[in-house]
């Protein structure tokens, strides 16, 4: 009963630094819009006028010339197209292994006389509007003074602006400032107090974790009915490191991921995490879906993409618990939503930009290659800012190339966005060029932890593996 | 009259309701397990055949066995049709479009019942009196029993127990029983997949009209719906029972006719639960059903991830 | 954020041309805007009623009452269809209980209009706190059941408030006149103008809704609900969302349908049946569960069509249930060739023409590397 209502109690907790935290956060970043519209409406208002005066400084032949040249257009672009056809032929024959010049050659001159033509048509067009420019400024007499007096105001007007923006920025943005450290000074508090609080529910029931120890499993137990998945497995993570998980198939190495992530609530063991704010927490203290926001995101061994989507969508679905608009937001398209979305979305373009997938942004992931969902689950993965990503299986299903990149891609993950990574693999050549430390395990029991080098020359190991050696 | 008697009389009066549940929980539950989908024609399929024993009863004179044959074969051929021309000829037709697709059936026949029986026309008629409505076997001083719900109970049994047979003892209920666990490793290891599904919609088609026109002989043929509260009942049947089995759903169709009679009989004492008494019936089903979702009688699964 | 950033924005470097393009750009980009999509439509659908308003009162017929009528009840059905859609389409569940939640809408407008005589916003409000309560009670039982499963329970729980519905009041005779809308006594008209307005605000919500983090939310949850929970979508909470959205929708559509039909004497039993659930679930696949014009396009076939063009064709008068014919028809094929539904069909079309355009330029040009 007493633990029922802990757990309810840290809940509770959680939920008000959460809360605390999206209040800040939001506060900031609708001050921040609040002077970026405000001197945008400024812009666009002595853009208006700027505009205006620009048209005034344009003689009259410069401005017939604009029309002029619209009217044109449409003749040097088939000019255009007409070459680019030849173009694209000369690459198929150049291409091509069969030497068909003949056809090449006529094509250029069939195109070659088509050009002629165009161009004939564009001289008689262009001999029209010479006219027509003709009689328009025998009308049109330009009055040089207003012109003059147009580009003085201009540069005037011009200087003004910049004055303006620059004395209204320095204010507002200040004044902005200000308002932004005061509600977070007053948020921070109590948040501290939270914190507090739910250090003081905590205490007591475990000891903290070291600073640099990111997970910890401590005689973790799993079972199903009667099947034993997981038994009294411990390991710990230590931060910054890359930590492989290996064993023989149904070793319960999937199990262990699903358990620290709570899809299965273990039968026994304690599971402690070092969250974001360096706070140690019991990981079965949450619910699958808060989970990720303590700082551990996931891949999956059977790639779960959501295909009816593109792979930027799949992107923002990772980031679904870092909008901090509420639903009925959402459903009335407020613009902290908006401002929002363009924050989140630069977000994600620049981890596809990395992870070399900017082309297919807007694709749905419906038929995308194996090789490449597996690396939107990673970039996605990223999208949470994770202090620990846990892969399940990123080679399975990758050839030779592909697992060298992925090896260099997971080095480079770890090193750029500070994170421990926690990796389940069958491929040993991976496992052993990319991971600092391994814990082997067979039928859910622990054979080994150490170094790469430890475990291969580790004899329990080798029978788990290769079977007993009879001697 | 004593409550023994009340009881004994309620529980006597759901047989026939046990009778024709158990059948078209048993149609339901043959589709289920060969194609992956509820069947929601199954009522409308029903209602076709049982038109057509009325019309080839009333409009041609036909001894009644022979429009009953009639009505089986209709059945049939609406069952094979389903899984033949429209479900293998379906681009993309995976689980929930075959259900939606049997939900399309269900407008397509009540559409097509009115243009080709004179008889959808009349309202609200009695079909087959099997023996007679108003004989009774006295059991005894204050509880009898209808000769018809005896007949039915007879002919559902044997029914019942002839599909268990060959389910259990026919190649075909091997087919069936592997077709249910993996339709795909089934195919490989040789079984004809094809044909096993095609039989289990045409028996489930035969079931289904045997159900519908017993169910006329004791409710009323108001129009071509009047399956649909037999069949909503045959799928919590399929659900409280569990779709894992197939004696599962069939003990279920024996549980939720009984659920209703003790419900009666607890209104004989209390006048008012009477007009809640259908409410309540779903109402404790409801509850069954989330007390247990893989059935009464089903396994326990675990997710996978 | 630096001063900088704003003075490169003053720069004027849009040459005249550009700008005169933009106009016209400006113009394409506020068509494409949902919300002047919504606004146009309704100003349509009211031109319409203004139409027949003013053909009644010069006495010709510029558009029959029986077309309003019909396009009236299309347009409550529309409702419920966008609220299915939502559930259907963007969260994977399937529901059989449309029925019954409108039905509920229904039953509370009849209460509070009639028997409490309240003012026709506090009967809205009461039949939005009942579904939403019936909403939450689904989307729980949504949770621990799920699939195909789902549709039959819901199916269950349709059965349920019918026969509850009946128990509390077996024939209900419904005689709404004196209920002030919009400053007048209710008539046809002024209802009408109010479904119009509570459709377009439903439609721009719903939009929006699909559009946002919500709407993806609800997309993982229907393709991969591991991968959802992993990425810190609580099931419970969208499942919940989606269930209260859709039987707010629905019972808004019963408390409209109440009103439109003013005077008459009905029961539960044959106003909102299984055939209704069925029917808007075809609506919703013909026209294609994930698009808003699509579904209204499906309701329109399900429920516009026959009353509002076809009244007159004298084979179908004779023979009403033809159109359920073609409409079962219709959903098979659909089902069976093109799951997107008619979307997917115009999409489809979009893509041939703009392939068309291609091609014909290309002949005109020659192709390009």
């Amino acid at each position: 009963m007493a633990k029922v209502f802990k757990s309810l109690l840290l809940g509770i907790c959680d939920k008000t630094i959460m809360r605390l935290k999206n209040s800040s956060r939001k506060y900031e970043i609708l001050q921040n819009h609040r002077v970026e519209s405000s001197l945008s409406r400024q812009v666009k208002k002595n853009n208006a006028q700027l505009y205006k005066l620009l048209v005034a400084t344009n003689t009259a032949e410069q401005i017939f010339d604009i029309k002029m040249y619209k009217a044109i257009k449409q003749y040097d672009l088939s000019a255009h197209w007409t070459q680019r056809a030849v173009n694209t032929k000369y690459a198929n024959v150049c291409f091509s292994s069969s030497d068909n010049i003949d056809v090449l050659n006529t094509a250029k001159r069939l195109h070659a006389e088509q050009i002629n033509e165009i161009a004939k048509k564009r001289a008689i067009y262009v001999e029209k509007w010479n006219q027509r420019k003709q009689a328009y400024l025998a009308t049109h007499i330009d009055n040089q003074t207003v012109i003059d007096k147009s580009k003085q105001d201009f540069e005037q007007l011009l200087q003004n602006a910049c004055g303006e923006i620059d004395a209204q920025f320095e204010t507002k943005y200040a004044v902005a400032q200000d308002k932004i450290k005061v509600h977070q000074s007053i948020t921070d508090r109590k948040l501290a107090s939270a914190l507090e609080r739910k250090n003081k529910l905590l205490r007591n029931e475990f000891q903290p974790l070291s600073e640099d120890t990111v997970l910890s499993v401590k005689d973790l137990c799993m079972y199903f009915g009667g099947l034993h998945a997981v038994e009294k497995l411990s390991f710990d993570v230590k931060k910054g490191e890359i930590f492989g998980l290996i064993g023989p198939n149904g070793a319960g190495k999937t199990t262990v991921f699903n358990c620290i992530t709570q899809f299965y609530k273990p039968t026994s063991g304690q599971l402690l995490f070092n969250d974001k704010q360096n706070q140690t927490i019991k990981l079965t203290d949450y619910a699958v879906h808060d989970i990720v926001l303590q700082g551990i995101s996931r891949t999956f061994q059977n790639v779960e993409v959501i295909k009816e989507i593109s792979v930027l969508e799949n992107l923002l679905i990772a980031a679904t618990r870092f909008y901090t608009s509420s639903i009925l937001e959402h459903a009335l398209h407020l613009p902290i939503l908006r401002i929002e979305e363009k924050l989140i979305k630069d977000r994600a373009l620049n981890l596809l930009e990395l992870m070399g997938l900017s082309t297919y942004k807007d694709w749905y992931a419906y038929g995308l290659p194996y090789g490449i969902l597996k690396k939107i689950e990673i970039a996605r993965a990223l999208m949470v800012q994770p202090k620990l990503i846990i892969l399940d299986e990123p080679a399975a299903g990758l050839n030779d190339t592909e697992t060298a990149e992925l090896a260099k891609l997971i080095k480079r993950i770890r090193d750029e966005f500070n994170c421990t990574i926690l990796l389940v693999e069958h491929d040993m050549s991976l496992v052993m060029s990319v991971c600092d430390r391994i814990c082997a395990i067979s039928f859910g029991k622990e054979l080994a932890t150490g170094t790469p080098k430890q475990i291969q020359a580790d004899k329990s190991v080798q029978e788990a593996y290769l079977g007993v050696v009879e001697e | 009259m004593t409550v023994f008697d009340n009881l004994a009389s309620t529980l006597l009066g759901s047989l026939p309701s046990i009778s024709v549940l158990v059948l078209a929980t048993l149609a339901v539950t043959l589709i289920f397990k060969t194609s992956y989908t509820t069947n929601f024609a199954q009522g409308v399929i029903s209602a076709v055949g049982s038109y057509l024993v009325m019309e080839l009863m009333l409009f041609y004179r036909v001894p009644m066995y022979i429009g009953i044959l009639a009505g089986i074969t209709a059945g049939i051929l609406i069952g094979l049709f389903i899984d033949i021309v429209i479900f293998r000829n379906g681009r993309y037709v995976n689980a929930i479009g075959k259900q939606i697709i049997t939900m399309g059936m269900v407008s397509l026949l009540v559409g097509v019942i009115p243009f080709v029986f004179k008889t959808a026309g009349l309202e609200a008629v009695y079909l087959m009196p099997m023996v007679a409505l108003n004989k009774y076997v006295v059991l005894s001083k204050n509880i009898a029993i209808q000769i018809n719900s005896l007949v039915y109970f007879g002919i559902s049994a044997v029914i019942v127990t002839v599909v268990f047979l060959l389910l259990n003892l026919s190649k075909w209920g091997l087919g069936v029983r592997s077709t249910a666990s993996n339709e795909q490793v089934a195919g490989m290891l040789g079984i004809n997949t094809y044909v096993i599904t095609a039989a289990s919609w045409a028996i489930a088609g035969a079931l289904g009209a045997v159900s519908a026109t017993m169910y006329a002989g004791f409710n009323m043929m108001s129009n071509s719906l009047f399956m649909t509260t037999i069949q909503v009942n045959a799928f919590l049947a399929c659900i409280l029972g569990g779709f894992a089995t197939f004696y599962g759903p069939v003990l279920g169709a024996v549980i939720i006719p009984l659920i209703s009679a003790l419900i009666g009989f607890t209104a004989i004492y209390i006048p008012t639960l009477s007009t809640w008494r259908e409410v309540l019936v779903y109402v404790v089903l409801l509850l069954l059903i989330l007390w247990k979702p893989q059935g009464l009688f089903g396994p326990r699964a675990v997710r996978k991830v | 954020m630096t001063s900088t950033q704003f003075k490169s924005r003053l720069l004027c470097d849009k040459t005249p041309l550009e700008k005169e393009t933009e106009s016209i750009d400006s113009i394409k980009r506020a068509l494409k805007n949902p919300l002047s999509q919504y606004i146009i439509f309704g100003i349509i659908l009211i031109a319409l009623q203004a139409l027949s308003s003013l053909g009644d009162e010069l006495r010709i017929t510029i558009i029959k009452v029986s077309f309003m009528s019909a396009l009236g009840s299309t347009l409550i059905y529309s409702m419920v269809s966008i609220g299915f859609c939502l559930l259907l389409g963007y969260s994977g569940l399937a529901s059989l209980g449309t029925a019954g939640f409108i039905g509920i809408g229904a039953y509370c407008a009849f209460f509070c209009l009639q028997e409490w005589n309240v003012p026709y916003i506090v009967a809205i409000l009461f039949a939005l706190a009942v579904s939403i309560v019936i909403g939450v009670l689904v989307g729980f039982i949504s949770l621990r059941i799920e699939g195909i499963y789902l549709a039959i329970i819901t199916l269950g729980l349709a059965e349920i408030l019918r026969y509850a519905l009946q128990a509390i009041r077996a024939t209900i005779n419904i005689n709404l006149k004196n209920i002030v809308l919009f400053g007048t006594k209710i008539d046809k008209t002024t209802v009408y103008y109010l479904i119009v307005i509570v459709l377009l605000i439903l439609m721009w919500i719903t939009s929006n809704m699909i559009n946002s983090p919500t709407g993806r939310a609800m997309l993982a949850m229907k393709n991969s609900t591991s991968a959802a929970q992993a990425y810190g979508i609580s099931l419970m909470k969208y499942r919940l969302l989606a269930f209260v959205l859709s039987t707010c929708y629905a019972a808004l559509a019963g408390v409209m349908y109440m009103m439109y039909l003013r005077s008459v004497s009905t029961s539960m039993s044959t106003l909102f049946k299984l055939a209704t659930s069925l029917n808007i679930l075809g609506a919703v696949i013909i026209g294609g569960a994930k698009s808003i014009w699509g579904v209204l396009a499906g309701t329109f076939i399900m429920y516009g069509l026959s009353p509002m063009f076809l009244s007159d064709v004298k084979f179908l008068t004779e023979n009403p249930t033809f159109i359920t014919l073609f409409t079962g028809f219709l959903i098979i094929l659909v089902v069976m060739f093109y799951p997107g539904g008619l979307a997917q069909l115009v999409q489809l079309g979009k893509i041939k023409i703009s392939a068309f355009i291609k091609k014909a330029k290309e002949k005109k040009y020659g192709k390009s590397i």
